[in-house]
C-alpha cells in the first residue's frame, strides 16, 4: 500500500438495504491536496466521506489513512473499539450540523479529545486552543457556549475542535449547507486559509465558486460511481460527460 | 400439604380481596375521571378567584401522599362530626385525590388546545357547555391517553393503602393469610401476581383504545 | 398539640426525609447500571431486567414491604424495618429511575456522539465525557419527578412499624384523641418536602432547556 498518500480508497462498496450508494469507487488524496467531491444529493458523497473515518462501514474496499488500514486489522478482522478510535484520531471531521457539545465551553470543545484522546497536559492544550481560536478569529469566544454562537461562529470552531488533533486529513461533510447565506463566506474563507497553509482536506460541498478556487482535483459522483476526476480548471470548463456538464448548468 | 396447598384452599379469601379491590378500584377511577372533567371544565375561560383556588387546591393534593389524605377523610373528619367507615373513606379518597392529578393531566393538554377549533365552535353558535362537552372533552381525552393510563396504574397501586386504614383489599387477604398459616412469601407473590396482570391489562386496553383513535385520526399514534 | 408532640413529628419527618433520601441515592445509581446493562442487551439478562421492571412497576409499594418484611424471616435472614422500608422504596424507584435513564441514552443525539467518535474517543470515553454529563442534565427532571413520587409513596413503610411523618400522627393521637392537629402538620411538612422537589424540579427543567437549545 502506498505510504506516501494522507487518503487511499481502493475499490469501495456500499450498500443500503438494497440501494448501491457507492460502488467500486478509488480515491487518493496526496499530503497538502485538496480533493472536492460533487454531485446531486443521493449520489453518494456524503457516504463516501463518512466511509473514510468509519462512521459508516463500507461492504467491500479498503481505505488507509496516512498507510495505515481504517476498520480491519492486520489480521483481517474488525477493528475493536480502542484501534479504531486511534485511527480515526488521524482525521478531523467538520459535520454539516456542527456537532458541538452544548455541555462545554467553546475552549472545552477543542480540548477535550486532545486531553482525553492523545494525553495532552490541559495547559498545552488551551494553549493549542488559543492558537487555533485565533485562526478561525474566534480567541474573543474561548468562554462562551455553543448555544450562545451563531451558526458561521460554530463551524468555526468545531474546524477549530478537529484541527486540534492536529490530523492527517480534514474531511468536511458539507460544512456551509446548514448556514444562513450571509454566515456561509466566513467559513469558506477559513477553509481556503487551511488550504493555503497546506493541510490535506476532502470537501463535500455545493459551492462551485468555492470548489473551483479551493481544490486540487474535483471528483464527480454520479449514483455511486466517480463519472469524472480533473483538475478544477478542467472540470468545470471542459467537462467530458454529458452529466457534469448539466449538473454544472443546473448548479450556476 | 404444601404451602401452595394451603393457599388454593384459601382462594375464596383472594378472590374475595381481589374482587374488594377492584370495586374499589373500579368505582373511585370513574368518579375520578369525573371530577377531573369538571374540574376542568371549572377552570375554563378567564381567571378568577375561584379558579385560581380550585388551581392552589389540586396542586396541593399532587404534592402530598395520597395515604395522608385517607387519614384525613378516616381519622380527621370525625373530628368535624363527619363520619365515614374505611371503605368509604378510601373510596373517597381515591377519587379526590387522582381526579385531582386527571384535572392537572387534562389542564396540560388543553393549553395547547387550538384556538382555532373553538373559535370555529363559537361561530357555528356552540354554547360553552355544549362546545365542552362535544369538542374540547373528546380530543383531550384522547390526546392525554397515554398519561391516563399511567395514573389508573398509579391509583390501582394506591388502593393497597387502604389496608392501613383497616379496609379489607386485596393486600390486605395476603396479610392476614401470611399471618395464619405464616407462609408470607407464596402469599404476597400471589397478590403481586394479580396487580400484575390487572397493570397489564390495562396498558393493553389504553393501547386498543390508541389504534381506535389513530382510526378515527384523533391524534397521530 | 404540646411540644413533645411537635418533637414526635419532626422526628418523623426525619425518618421519613433520611429513609427516602437512601433509596434516593441507591435507586439513581442502580437505575442508571440497569439502564447501562440493557443498553448491552445480553440475552436472559435483558429478559430478566424487563420482567423485574415490569413486577417492580405494576407492585403496590405497601405490597411490596409485607412482602419483604415478612418473607425475610422464612427464607432464613430477620431483616431491620427501616432497612426493610429502604429495600422496599430503592426496588420501587430503581424500576422507574432506569426507564428514565434508558430513555436519556435513546434520546441523546446520535450526531454529537459520530462527533466524538471522529476525534477519535472510545466509546468509553464518549460515554464519560459526552454523554454522561449531558444525560444527567436530560434526565435531572425526570429523576427528580420520580423522587416526588418516591416521597408521596414512603408511607407504605409505615404499615412494616415504621415510624415516619405518617405514622407518627397515629402515635400523637393515641394519646391526645385528637387526630386532625397532627394530621394537618403532617401534611404541611409533605407539602414544604415536597414543594421544595417541584422548584428543584423546575430549576432543572430550565437548565436541561438551556443546553437544548
Amino acid at each position: 500500500m502506498p505510504d506516501d498518500t494522507a487518503v487511499s480508497i481502493h475499490q469501495l462498496s456500499k450498500s443500503f438495504d438494497d440501494v448501491e450508494v457507492l460502488r467500486d469507487v478509488s480515491l487518493e488524496v496526496a499530503p497538502g491536496e485538496v480533493v472536492t467531491i460533487l454531485g446531486a444529493s443521493g449520489s453518494g458523497k456524503s457516504t463516501l466521506l463518512r466511509c473514510i473515518n468509519w462512521l459508516e462501514q463500507p461492504d467491500r474496499g479498503s481505505i488507509h489513512i496516512a498507510g495505515q488500514r481504517i476498520g480491519v486489522d492486520d489480521a483481517g478482522k474488525r477493528m475493536n473499539a480502542r484501534a479504531l478510535a486511534r485511527v480515526r484520531a488521524q482525521t478531523g471531521m467538520v459535520f454539516q450540523s456542527f456537532n458541538l457539545w452544548p455541555h462545554l465551553n467553546v475552549l472545552h470543545n477543542i480540548t477535550e479529545a486532545p486531553v482525553h484522546v492523545m494525553g495532552k497536559s490541559k495547559g498545552e492544550a488551551q494553549t493549542h486552543a488559543r492558537e487555533l481560536l485565533d485562526k478561525v478569529g474566534l480567541s474573543d469566544k474561548a468562554q462562551a457556549y455553543p448555544g450562545t454562537l451563531s451558526g458561521g461562529q460554530k463551524q468555526r470552531v468545531a474546524i477549530a475542535r478537529a484541527l486540534a488533533m492536529q490530523p492527517e486529513v480534514m474531511l468536511f461533510d458539507e460544512p456551509t449547507s446548514a448556514l444562513d447565506p450571509e454566515l456561509v463566506g466566513e467559513v469558506l474563507t477559513v477553509i481556503k486559509d487551511l488550504s493555503a497553509e497546506g493541510y490535506t482536506m476532502v470537501i463535500v460541498t455545493h459551492e462551485m465558486s468555492f470548489a473551483r478556487a479551493v481544490s486540487d482535483q474535483v471528483v464527480f459522483l454520479d449514483k455511486g460511481l466517480i463519472i469524472e476526476k480533473a483538475a478544477p480548471a478542467t472540470f468545470f470548463d471542459t467537462p467530458s460527460t454529458q452529466r457534469v456538464r448539466d449538473f454544472l448548468k443546473n448548479h450556476h | 400439604m404444601s404451602n401452595w396447598d394451603i393457599l388454593w384452599q384459601a382462594r375464596d379469601e383472594f378472590w374475595t380481596g381481589f374482587l374488594n379491590t377492584m370495586q374499589i378500584f373500579g368505582l373511585s377511577i370513574t368518579a375520578a375521571f369525573v371530577i377531573g372533567c369538571f374540574m376542568l371544565y371549572l377552570l375554563e375561560g378567564r381567571p378568577s378567584v375561584g379558579k385560581l383556588s380550585l388551581r392552589v387546591f389540586i396542586d396541593g393534593m399532587r404534592m402530598l401522599p395520597f395515604l395522608m389524605l385517607a387519614y384525613l377523610l378516616y381519622y380527621g373528619l370525625p373530628t368535624l362530626g363527619v363520619r365515614l367507615d374505611a371503605w368509604w373513606a378510601g373510596v373517597g379518597a381515591l377519587a379526590v385525590y387522582h381526579g385531582c392529578y386527571f384535572a392537572e393531566i387534562f389542564r396540560g393538554s388543553r393549553l395547547v388546545f387550538p384556538q382555532g377549533q373553538i373559535e370555529a365552535a363559537q361561530a357555528h353558535g356552540f354554547t360553552r357547555a355544549r362546545m365542552f362537552v362535544r369538542l374540547i372533552l373528546p380530543q383531550i381525552v384522547m390526546q392525554t391517553r397515554p398519561l391516563i393510563g399511567n395514573q389508573l396504574i398509579y391509583a390501582l397501586k394506591d388502593t393497597a393503602f387502604l389496608v392501613i386504614i383497616t379496609v379489607r383489599e386485596l393486600t390486605a387477604a395476603a396479610n392476614s393469610l401470611s399471618g395464619t398459616y405464616f407462609i408470607p412469601t407464596e402469599a404476597f407473590l400471589v397478590v403481586i401476581g394479580f396487580y400484575w396482570a390487572v397493570s397489564i391489562a390495562m396498558e393493553i386496553i389504553i393501547k386498543q383504545c390508541g389504534r381506535f383513535g389513530a382510526r378515527r385520526g384523533l391524534d397521530h399514534a | 398539640m404540646n411540644a413533645s408532640a411537635w418533637q414526635m413529628l419532626f422526628d418523623g419527618a426525619w425518618t421519613t426525609l433520611w429513609i427516602s433520601a437512601v433509596s434516593i441515592a441507591i435507586g439513581v445509581v442502580a437505575g442508571l447500571i440497569i439502564a447501562l446493562i440493557r443498553l448491552a442487551r445480553i440475552p436472559v439478562i435483558d429478559q430478566i431486567l424487563v420482567l423485574y421492571i415490569s413486577l417492580a412497576r405494576a407492585t403496590p409499594l405497601v405490597t411490596l414491604a409485607l412482602f419483604i418484611f415478612l418473607s425475610a424471616p422464612t427464607l432464613g435472614f430477620g431483616l431491620d424495618r427501616s432497612v426493610a422500608g429502604i429495600l422496599a422504596l430503592t426496588i420501587n424507584t430503581t424500576a422507574f429511575n432506569a426507564e428514565i435513564w434508558r430513555s436519556g441514552f435513546r434520546n441523546f443525539s446520535r450526531d454529537q456522539r459520530e462527533a466524538a467518535m471522529a476525534t477519535g474517543m472510545t466509546p468509553w470515553i464518549t460515554f464519560r465525557r459526552i454523554m454522561l454529563p449531558q444525560m444527567i442534565i436530560t434526565s435531572l427532571p425526570g429523576l427528580i419527578n420520580e423522587m416526588s413520587f418516591l416521597i408521596k409513596g414512603s408511607p407504605a413503610i409505615a404499615v412494616i412499624g415504621v415510624v415516619d411523618l405518617t405514622r407518627v400522627t397515629n402515635r400523637i393521637s393515641a394519646v391526645t384523641y385528637e387526630p386532625l392537629p397532627p394530621i394537618l402538620v403532617a401534611c404541611a411538612l409533605y407539602m414544604v418536602i415536597i414543594g421544595a422537589l417541584v422548584w428543584l424540579q423546575r430549576l432543572a427543567e430550565r437548565r436541561a432547556n438551556r443546553l437544548a437549545t
